[in-house]
């Protein structure tokens, strides 16, 4: 493996396309865009999930965009009860989140003061969510909305409490998203020693967490829930003696929040194809105190994508990055037969990702900060079969003969777990049988 | 400050883009923060065409600049030159918060395009600041290139021809309005000499005087660059809106006259289209007065489609025009003044709540609008028509709604609308609510109410209830 450092400016959707998708999924909660005309224009015209072909952009009702006037910049305390008027509508509201950067602080909007008044008036959680606050590693992901907003509800998370401790691990008592599905699996085998997983990440595809927790459940360990779950209502304890598992490789900053908290974040491999699973199972297991093997299962796993690997051995597959997911990506599909050409990585951070990084094959190059243009060029060289694209580039490379797709595609499909494996190559397959078809025409 | 749940226009650096990306020739470098350059990504989503967004992101980037990494503006202005040598005009175009963070524009020049010899022009913008909107911005921008490319004074062409000033980029079939313009100013025996701003190259503005005529299309656009063009050359204007059979008459005699045409041959012509072509006196006559007495329509938008479509609907179909409004501001006096010509309802208004309260208030049987309307279409159970801009499809074979083929398109989307809405039982009237559901009914917020009201009218008739209660309120929106 190879890092190079392009210098170059990236092709990446906007952080705050996401805020329609989290309205959507986390649905009591109201999100206040608090800027200039350019902020809620952005938000209106990228909707929840951009494909190549953005839908028409829908109105929730739990998105409200806070104009200011640059001329007339409004008094303190006059935004916080202008939202305390406009959440009385909105019933079942349990979080407000002002979602306030670089614009809102040029135009003096004390965000955090705002907020904490908010959370006074309509005593409910009221935070901040600054997507333009620095990082320990430049560069910008168009998942960084997520993870902030997860590192919000990770803080909003009960602390959990020693005499809990025995209580939530009584099966009878565990209710919540995942209760029914541990009611089914396997019992801890020693359920005073372990300790309650909570699964971090699959923000965009509900129920993404629920397949990886009947995965690590039927392993023996306990999933106490996962972040963001369903809603505010199901935040799981997470604290002092809770495992962290993280599902995404680009929550940074909420993984961090994580471990502020006590918390112990796994540090292994992403749950994305069937090594990234096993070790993910299999590394979280240990950490909560159960020791298993995931060699048999792996080794399964692996044999039963045989045919679906012949169809991929081979192929060549440019990623010009966009969400960060593209590392374990293409970790996968190096290990199933596909030669990897180049991985863009518009944020690179090194320390957390180390496990994957050091999992990449030795023939991947992945290039920080790549340039568009320059990936461009490189894309029209090697001519690859697949490229996994980023939206602004989707079009244009379309355009010149190539096969994309969008990484948020997978996502969309469900890329975690070994059922995850086995739809990111049906999924490539599925693509390049489609291509196949329609070049056959005769126009 | 407003709390709005949407908005009509974007920021003004959106407008200078929108303007900038209809010119071939004109490449912008946009001072921006990562996160605020998403133009490039929506231009692929709303053209699919595959082409690239004329628009290079210089990155605004805290601390020191020591990297050779883009963000420095002197050097990113000449790299577009460098990656463009086709470019003629570079603009520098300013988002929210590169104004807002108070940065100073060096002076600067460009270097020399590598086998010209010469570099190309560069404009800039000092009227940028943070509140204006998409429009006005576009407005000045499509002024400051036609000045900019000014040099020398053409020749008038030897026979006439008329300049278009249409819709920018992501207009509504906004290539189909100048097709269908063209169609017909050629058939009364004009040329036209250029299209702008969409379909224009850089040449193209620099010819703009050799037209006798500019013909304002989109006057949203067009109105300061046609007014520096009458100051400066003399070159009159026609301002009608293109709109519906009489429109697009008036429009076309306006043009006759001042380019000395024959009246009688004009008329000819349009007579001739009368027959052939405008279907939309043609629908008024077909149809029986009743399908459109006491037909009220609300419409609202940008300013010449709602003005067109407004004096169209009310005179040549004969619907009541209860609410007409536009969301640009900054035109609010002449709106107003064009829209009490058919109307008692104009009004002005850029809060998407408030139009809809005004919609509400008008009783409308059909709506017409932006995109932003439909759910107060849905929520009052009215078709709608989403002709006025900003809209949210994208159909590869744009139509027009100008001109005399532009008004059959209405009159087929009129005759849809108007008979799905007559074969709809009409809602009963006379449903009691009680106080506490009332209480209830105000909290929800405005564009949804009509459909809230709805809902629960339909769940107490469900329950045989004559009387919609605060209980049968609530779980009708669980």
């Amino acid at each position: 493996m190879t890092i190079l450092n392009e210098s170059g400016i990236p092709d990446v959707l906007p952080p705050l396309h996401a805020v329609n998708g989290l309205a959507e999924r986390l649905p009591d909660v109201l999100v206040v865009v608090v800027g200039t005309q350019a902020e809620a224009h952005l938000v209106q015209c990228l909707s929840a999930v951009p494909s190549p072909n953005l839908p028409p952009s829908r109105r929730d009702q739990r998105v409200i965009f806070a104009i200011i006037d640059p001329n007339d910049p409004p008094q303190q305390g006059l935004l916080a009860s202008r939202i305390v008027e406009s959440a009385a509508g909105l019933r079942g509201t349990s979080l407000v989140l002002l979602v306030a950067g670089r614009t809102a602080e040029s135009l003096g909007v004390d965000a955090e003061f705002e907020a904490r008044l908010v959370a006074r008036k309509l005593d409910l959680p009221s935070e901040v969510v600054n997507p333009d606050a620095p990082r320990e590693v430049p560069g910008i992901l168009s998942t960084d909305l997520e993870d902030r907003v997860l590192t919000v509800l990770v803080n909003l998370c009960p602390k959990r409490k020693t005499s809990d401790l025995v209580e939530t691990a009584s099966p009878a008592k565990r209710g919540g998203l995942f209760g029914g599905l541990l009611g089914r699996g396997i019992e801890p085998s020693d359920s005073n020693d372990g300790r309650p997983v909570v699964l971090l990440g699959g923000t965009l595809k509900p129920g993404a967490a629920q397949g990886l927790a009947a995965e690590l459940s039927r392993a023996g360990v306990e999933v106490a829930g996962a972040v963001p779950g369903s809603g505010m209502g199901e935040l799981p304890p997470l604290g002092e003696g809770t495992v962290v598992a993280v599902m995404d490789p680009n929550l940074t900053s909420a993984a961090t929040a994580a471990e502020r908290r006590g918390a112990t974040v796994v540090k292994t491999l992403m749950p994305v194809g069937v090594d990234g699973t096993a070790r993910f199972v299999q590394d979280v297991a240990e950490e909560a105190g159960t020791r298993i093997s995931e060699v048999a299962r792996a080794r399964s796993a692996w044999e039963d994508l045989g045919v679906l690997r012949n169809r991929i051995r081979g192929k060549r597959i440019f990623f010009t990055g966009d969400t960060g997911l593209e590392i374990p990506l293409a970790r996968f599909l190096a290990d199933a037969g596909a030669v990897v050409l180049e991985v863009g990585a518009p944020r690179l951070d090194r320390r957390f990702l180390a496990a994957e990084l050091q999992a990449l094959g030795p023939d991947v190059d992945v290039v920080v900060s790549p340039d568009y243009r320059g990936q461009t060029n490189r894309i029209d060289e090697s001519r690859p079969d697949i490229v996994i694209s980023s939206p602004g580039l989707h079009l244009p490379l379309v355009a010149r003969g190539h096969l994309c797709r969008s990484p948020r595609d997978f996502l969309e499909a469900g890329l975690y777990g070994y059922g995850g494996a086995r739809r990111i190559l049906e999924l490539l397959v599925r693509t390049m049988d489609r291509a196949e078809t329609l070049d056959s025409l005769n126009l | 400050m407003k709390l709005l749940r949407g908005v009509y226009e974007g920021p003004q650096s959106y407008g200078i883009l929108r303007v900038a990306a209809s010119i071939r020739g004109v490449h912008a470098l946009l001072r921006a923060l990562p996160g605020e350059a998403y133009f490039r990504t929506l231009h692929g989503a709303r053209e699919r065409s595959g082409e690239m967004a004329p628009v290079t992101l210089s990155p605004l980037r805290e601390g020191r600049d020591s990297s050779m990494a883009p963000g420095n503006l002197v050097r990113d202005l000449s790299g577009v030159v460098r990656r463009h040598p086709k470019t003629e005009i570079v603009i520098l175009v300013r988002s929210e918060a590169s104004l807002l963070a108070g940065e100073t524009i060096p002076a600067t020049t460009l270097p020399e395009v590598e086998g010209t010899g010469r570099p190309p022009e560069l404009v800039k913008f000092p009227w940028e600041e943070p509140a204006m909107r998409e429009t006005e911005a576009a407005e000045l921008a499509l002024e400051d290139l036609i000045r900019a490319r000014m040099h020398d004074r053409p020749e008038r062409s030897p026979y006439p021809t008329v300049n278009l000033f249409g819709p920018p980029i992501f207009g509504p079939g906004a290539m189909a309005e100048y097709a269908e313009a063209e169609r017909l100013l050629d058939m009364v025996g004009v040329e036209v000499n250029a299209r702008v701003p969409l379909g224009a190259n850089t040449g193209d503005l620099g010819r703009l005087p050799r037209a006798w005529v500019n013909v304002l299309l989109y006057r949203e656009v067009g109105e300061s660059a046609t007014l520096y063009l009458q100051d400066e050359f003399g070159m009159p204007r026609v301002t009608t809106p293109m709109i519906g059979a009489a429109g697009t008459g008036a429009a076309l005699r306006a043009v006759g006259e001042l380019c000395q045409l024959d009246p009688k041959s004009v008329q000819r012509t349009i007579w001739a289209e009368l027959a052939r072509t405008a279907k939309l006196p043609w629908y008024a006559r077909l149809e029986p007065p009743e399908t459109f007495q006491n037909r009220r329509v609300a419409i609202f938008g940008d300013f010449t489609y709602p003005l067109g479509l407004g004096y169209a609907l009310a005179r040549e179909v004969g619907l009541e025009v209860t609410a007409c409004g536009t969301y640009l501001t900054h035109l609010e006096r002449d709106f107003l003044f064009h829209a009490h010509t058919f109307t008692e309802g104009a009004f002005v208004e850029d809060d998407p709540d408030e139009v809809a309260a005004r919609i509400e208030a008008a009783k409308p049987d059909l709506v017409v609008g932006t995109h932003l309307e439909q759910g107060v279409a849905d929520s009052l159970g009215v078709p709608f028509l989403p002709l006025c801009p900003p809209v949210a499809d994208r159909p590869f074979v744009g139509r027009p709604l100008m001109g005399y083929a532009g008004s059959s398109v209405l009159a087929d989307a009129l005759d849809n609308a108007l008979r799905r809405a007559s074969v709809e039982p009409a809602g009963e009237a006379g449903m009691q609510w009680t106080d506490g559901a009332l209480q209830e009914a105000a909290e929800v917020p405005l564009f949804l109410r009509g459909r809230a009201r709805r809902l629960a009218e339909e769940r107490a008739r469900r329950q045989g209830s004559g009387m919609v209660t605060r209980d049968i309120f609530l779980e009708s929106r669980s």
